[in-house]
């Protein structure tokens, strides 16, 4: 059931994929036309045997047939731009592509182990307890884009010590592996850091040391007992790499697949996107694979007995877990109240003006005033993340309710970085906030039904449910009267928890152009315009960076909160025992 | 039969001297007093949450995080009060068996090799290892060859306890402490493990935790009644039976009484 | 009450299939039973023993219409018993109800020991009136009627097990199956549990069947006592006789682990 349901997902991916062009409903006959010759004349016969060729009017299906037929035979497409094969170009920023995510998951997994190392000391010197994962959450903090404009700011332009655009050599591999590695590494570590700490409370490791076992044999087991529990989690943030792929080839213009599928989005050759969307697919399967291949080995015969490790409840959130979020919280609200009168359209102010009291932020390079663009932007962007989150609420607990069906959908929606979700959505709707939108969507759903549905299968092993059956109550009834109000305020509260990550990743797709066009205030827009002149004016990218690392830190601090897994019932008090 | 070797110089298997632990500012274990002899069998009675496991976890020095101790442990004669096992010398160190055997051995591992972590900590190597093992898996009852090559999962509730208690007896140390390593199996499952118990210890002490006075009654010489965080009554068990001094002694006993059978059945 | 009533099982058999070390190979099966005949007559008081792994839980399972036997049928009152809908179901629950273990692990901690009780009332679809259904459930297991508005967490551990005692009587069965009722339980709170069942089976006439693996507590409630060993009833005979004459070498084995006091 669960590997259909995987399967049907995949090939139902592949196939939207094929069908792109007709979803599109473009008519590139006459650019191609154009492309190929530009004497020949637009006739209308022309124009239909450019059709015909493309496959263009057998409707959805024909169009699908004929897309993998030419991929049977190794034809990944003609260009609607340049009207040549896509293939040649693509196979080699693939490789460019695989180079710099090869460096990028070497950064993150030396990072990863740096952070697990005081977890691992600490348990072998007797002191195991809570995880700070300062470090850890700071790394996860930025996302991709965001740190790689930091990176290229301070790496390429203030220090100069690297080339800030190109691919020409071993150095222009170094900035964009570690914007694309550190946020990686950093949550990798802090999964498994967080897990290893719980794995140390279990009895066996106290059997163990009084056995005598090394600090070395300690740390062996603990590692190979945390990671087969994690190995899905790190999946997918393995597969987050491809997403990142896109944004930092993009700030760092390197010739890979992410930039190459972006620039085909921004200029609607579809086949080209085609064709890199499936080779990005390749490479997240190849990703999962590794991962499934890993937890294998390590669990060994474990595996076939079904004595599966289970990741254990993370502990309970403590009242100043919740300073540091409610902190950042208050400094973007004071920022919203303090530019929501003012204008963020109008260009009354000097061109790229420098911060002052009556211009706090400074004026952007069409002279409007960035604190009024942040401060609109804020409420644009976080608005939009609202709605999302609504949205993602209604439909993760719907379908986390649901059977063992959905367990396709969930994964493939949970690993699809929204970044190549955005562009698929681009390229079939067009670039508009509302598409950027349903393409965050998309993905930020399959979380909650994913909670839901190990929530409420937790709530249906408990002992006051399992007995319901004898006492007549049916399937529908045991559902919607004991498992939904159990898990519907812990559910609600982990989608509100997510909507700064949303509207993070709204700004991404804002960042990238597959959001709202200009002159709107948008967070990612604002950080994307400012861009050309951070030499000249670094405030016009430091006022949406401050805001974007704000919203990151939130972000990160309330995800930590939101990782608690299933309620649990009240517990029952003891009460002493009536003697006698 | 594997034999836990006595502590030197005749000294005490435990005392605790005046332990007392409080709990985020609530006291859960007050002045308890409390030994163990070099080669004694002593039962901690009491019923849930009378302070008996965290009394083990105080000798064994895993107490929850958090938990503010004062008074002496003292095992073999050493001062190990909230030492951690892993920063504890030799002597202070103490084996364990718990409740739930399934918790308490790595689920990854196959028994063989967690149980040549403590062989291989006392220096043994190859063939001499390899003898010592089978030995000390006969001792608890376990012959089938196939044991050592068994994950846990695969072995049943009552295997596993006796793979626990082998190991605890393979670390050679003067003190085990057995926290209701019974409960949850079956009756003729625990009077198996009462049975490798006893023979196991037969050289070292035994501090035996348990709500049930009758498994403590065919285990233990003497037992110690504790009752919301206190000592009660600190006695032989014989006499705990026959003339109990407290209360709350007196109801273990009728309860006890209550679950042995009604009509007198042949041993 | 509902009149008394006789559950007859006659040739259970049930095999569990083991997971597949390859998606290629035979499935496996472990037989759980392996033919078992049980009858509980009319108002009688049935003990069912064994160690784990006998097959207690699986009996238990077809018995309650959980779990559907490979061969064999359960019936009560002539009324064959099968997994079905919640609807085709209602008459049995209403004639037979359950207990589980730790009866009091079972009451949803967040409902009031009312609403506790009237679950069954409301599903079962029992005519009649259901507060007064309640209070005569409780007072059945002698449970202060005051106590009906508090939650699980506010009664003492032997009031919340007289709850979940009151909870399963209330649809007025004839018979109660019991599932190692009073395991992992404190002793003193044990006690009143197996008194409560005492009084219920001995003096109002309530059919039984408890499923044990501690003879003790089988010998102070039961008449009759079935031994299972490995899916197959080893033995079958009057609870005294059983105790002081065992035939089977399990039951020698299960009456010896009873634990003994010196006087």
């Amino acid at each position: 059931m669960t590997a259909l349901s995987r399967l049907a997902t995949v090939l139902g991916v592949v196939a939207l994929i094929g069908v792109l062009p007709w979803l599109s409903g473009r008519s590139p006959e006459l650019s191609v036309l154009r492309a190929r010759s530009a004497e020949q004349e637009a006739t209308p016969e022309a124009l239909a045997a450019v059709r015909a060729e493309l496959g263009l009017d057998a409707g959805p299906l024909g169009l699908l047939g004929h897309w993998v037929s030419g991929l049977f035979r190794g034809d990944l497409g003609t260009s609607w731009i340049s009207g040549g094969p896509v293939g040649p170009g693509l196979v080699e920023a693939l490789g460019v592509s695989v180079t710099l995510m090869t460096c990028a998951l070497v950064v993150a997994l030396v990072t990863a182990t740096l952070l697990c190392l005081p977890v691992l000391r600490r348990v072998g010197r007797g002191r195991p307890g809570r995880t700070g994962g300062v470090a850890g959450a700071a790394l996860t903090a930025l996302p991709e884009f965001l740190l790689a404009s930091v990176l290229l700011l301070v790496g390429a332009v203030w220090l100069g010590w690297f080339a800030p655009y190109g691919w020409t050599g071993p150095a222009s591999a170094v900035l964009p592996a570690l914007a694309m590695g550190l946020p990686a590494g950093g949550l990798i570590g802090r999964l498994v850091a967080d897990g290893l700490a719980v794995t140390a409370t279990e009895r066996w490791v106290t059997t163990w040391q009084v056995a005598g076992a090394s600090t070395g044999q300690v740390a062996r087991a603990l590692v190979r007992r945390t990671l087969p529990a994690l190995t899905t989690q790190v999946a997918l943030v393995l597969v987050g790499l491809t997403g990142g792929a896109v944004a930092v080839e993009q700030v760092f213009a390197i010739p890979g697949l992410g930039r190459a599928v972006l620039g085909a989005a921004e200029s609607q050759d579809l086949p080209t996107l085609q064709a890199g969307m499936l080779l990005l697919l390749g490479v997240s399967a190849v990703f999962g694979g590794l991962a499934a291949l890993t937890r294998a080995l390590l669990l060994g015969r474990a595996l076939r007995t079904g004595s599966v490790p289970v990741p254990a409840p993370v502990s309970t959130t403590r009242r100043r877990d919740w300073l540091l979020p409610g902190a950042m919280a208050a400094l973007l609200l004071a920022v919203v109240a303090a530019g929501l009168g003012r204008d963020p359209l109008t260009s009354a102010h000097p061109r790229l003006a420098t911060p002052s009291l009556a211009l706090p932020f400074g004026a952007d390079a069409s002279g409007r005033d960035l604190l009024a663009r942040v401060a609109h932007g804020a409420v644009q962007t976080v608005g939009t993340a609202a709605l999302v989150v609504v949205a993602t609420l209604v439909v993760g607990v719907l379908v986390g309710l649901l059977s063992r069906a959905s367990v396709g959908p969930v994964e493939v929606a949970n690993a699809a970085p929204p970044v190549i979700v955005g562009v698929l959505v681009a390229a079939a709707l067009g670039t508009s906030q509302a598409g950027a939108a349903l393409a965050v969507a998309l993905v930020s759903w399959a979380p909650i039904a994913a909670y839901v549905a190990a929530a409420s299968e937790e709530v249906r092993r408990q002992r006051h449910v399992t007995v319901l059956p004898v006492l007549g109550l049916g399937p529908a009834a045991v559902t919607w009267r004991y498992v939904v109000p159990a898990v519907l305020p812990a559910a609600a509260r982990n989608a509100v928890l997510r909507l700064p990550g949303i509207a993070l990743a709204l700004a991404a797709l804002g960042f990238l152009g597959l959001g709202p066009t200009p002159p709107q205030p948008e967070w990612g827009l604002l950080l994307a315009e400012g861009m050309p002149y951070v030499e000249r004016a670094p405030w016009a990218v430091l006022a949406p960076t401050g805001a974007l690392v704000l919203t990151a830190v939130l972000a990160v601090s309330l995800s930590g909160l939101s990782w608690r897994r299933a309620p649990r019932p009240a517990p029952v008090t003891e009460h002493p025992l009536p003697v006698g | 039969m594997t034999m836990i070797t006595a502590t030197p110089d005749g000294a005490e298997a435990l005392s605790l001297v005046g332990l007392s632990v409080r709990l985020g500012g609530v006291p859960v274990l007050r002045d308890v007093h409390l030994t163990v002899g070099a080669t004694e069998r002593v039962a901690l009675i009491g019923a849930s949450g009378s302070g008996k496991s965290l009394t083990a976890g105080a000798v064994l020095g895993v107490l929850p995080a958090g938990a503010e101790l004062s008074g002496r442990v003292l095992v073999g004669g050493v001062d190990v009060t909230g030492v951690h096992p892993v920063r504890r010398p030799a002597a202070g160190r103490v084996a364990t068996v718990g409740q739930d055997p399934a918790a308490a051995l790595n689920p990854l591992v196959p028994v063989g090799a967690q149980l040549a972590l403590p062989l291989r900590h006392r220096g043994l190597r190859g063939r001499e290892l390899d003898r010592e093992r089978a030995g000390l898996l006969a001792s608890v009852g376990l012959t089938d060859a196939r044991v050592l090559h068994s994950a846990p999962g695969e072995l049943s509730g009552g295997q596993r306890q006796r793979v626990c208690i082998a190991m605890a007896l393979a670390s050679r140390a003067g003190l085990l402490v057995a926290d209701e390593p019974t409960t949850a199996l079956d009756l003729v499952t625990q009077a198996q493990v009462v049975t490798v118990l006893r023979e196991g210890t037969r050289g070292s002490g035994l501090l035996f935790i348990t709500h049930d006075l009758s498994v403590a009654a065919a285990l233990c010489d003497r037992a110690v009644v504790l009752h919301h965080g206190a000592v009660v009554e600190d006695a032989p068990v014989a006499r705990l039976l026959s003339a109990p001094q407290h209360e709350q002694t007196a109801a273990l006993v009728a309860a006890a009484r209550a679950g042995t059978l009604p009509v007198g059945a042949p041993a | 009450m509902s009149a008394p009533v006789t559950l007859v099982a006659t040739g259970l058999e049930r095999r569990y299939p083991l997971p597949r070390h390859r998606p290629w190979q035979q499935r496996e099966a472990v037989p759980a039973l392996r033919g078992v005949d049980l009858h509980v007559a009319p108002g009688e008081r049935v003990g069912l023993v064994g160690t784990s792994g006998s097959g207690k839980s699986t009996l238990l399972r077809c018995l309650l219409g959980l779990e559907s036997p490979d061969a064999g049928t359960v019936t009560v009152a002539g009324r064959p018993v099968r997994p079905g809908t919640t609807a085709s179901l209602r008459w049995y629950r209403r004639l037979v109800q359950y207990v589980p273990q730790d009866p009091a692990g079972s009451l949803d901690p967040r409902a009031t020991v009312r609403e506790l009780v009237t679950v069954p009332l409301r599903a079962l679809q029992v005519p009649g009136d259901h507060e007064a259904a309640v209070s005569t459930a409780l007072a059945r297991v002698g449970l202060d009627p005051e106590l009906a508005g508090r939650r699980p967490g506010e009664l003492s551990g032997g009031q919340a097990q007289r709850v979940a005692l009151a909870r399963a009587l209330a649809p007025g069965p004839a018979l109660l199956l019991a599932d190692e009722p009073v395991s992992g339980l404190d002793l003193p709170v044990r006690d009143q549990v197996v008194a409560v069942l005492t009084e219920l089976s001995t003096t109002q006439g309530l059919g039984l069947l408890l499923v044990s693996h501690d003879l003790a507590v089988v010998a102070r409630l039961c008449d009759r006592t079935v031994v299972l060993g490995d899916g197959l009833v080893v033995e079958d005979r009057p609870t005294t006789e059983l105790l002081t004459r065992p035939r089977h070498p399990l039951t020698r084995e299960l009456v010896a682990a009873v634990p003994t006091l010196p006087a």
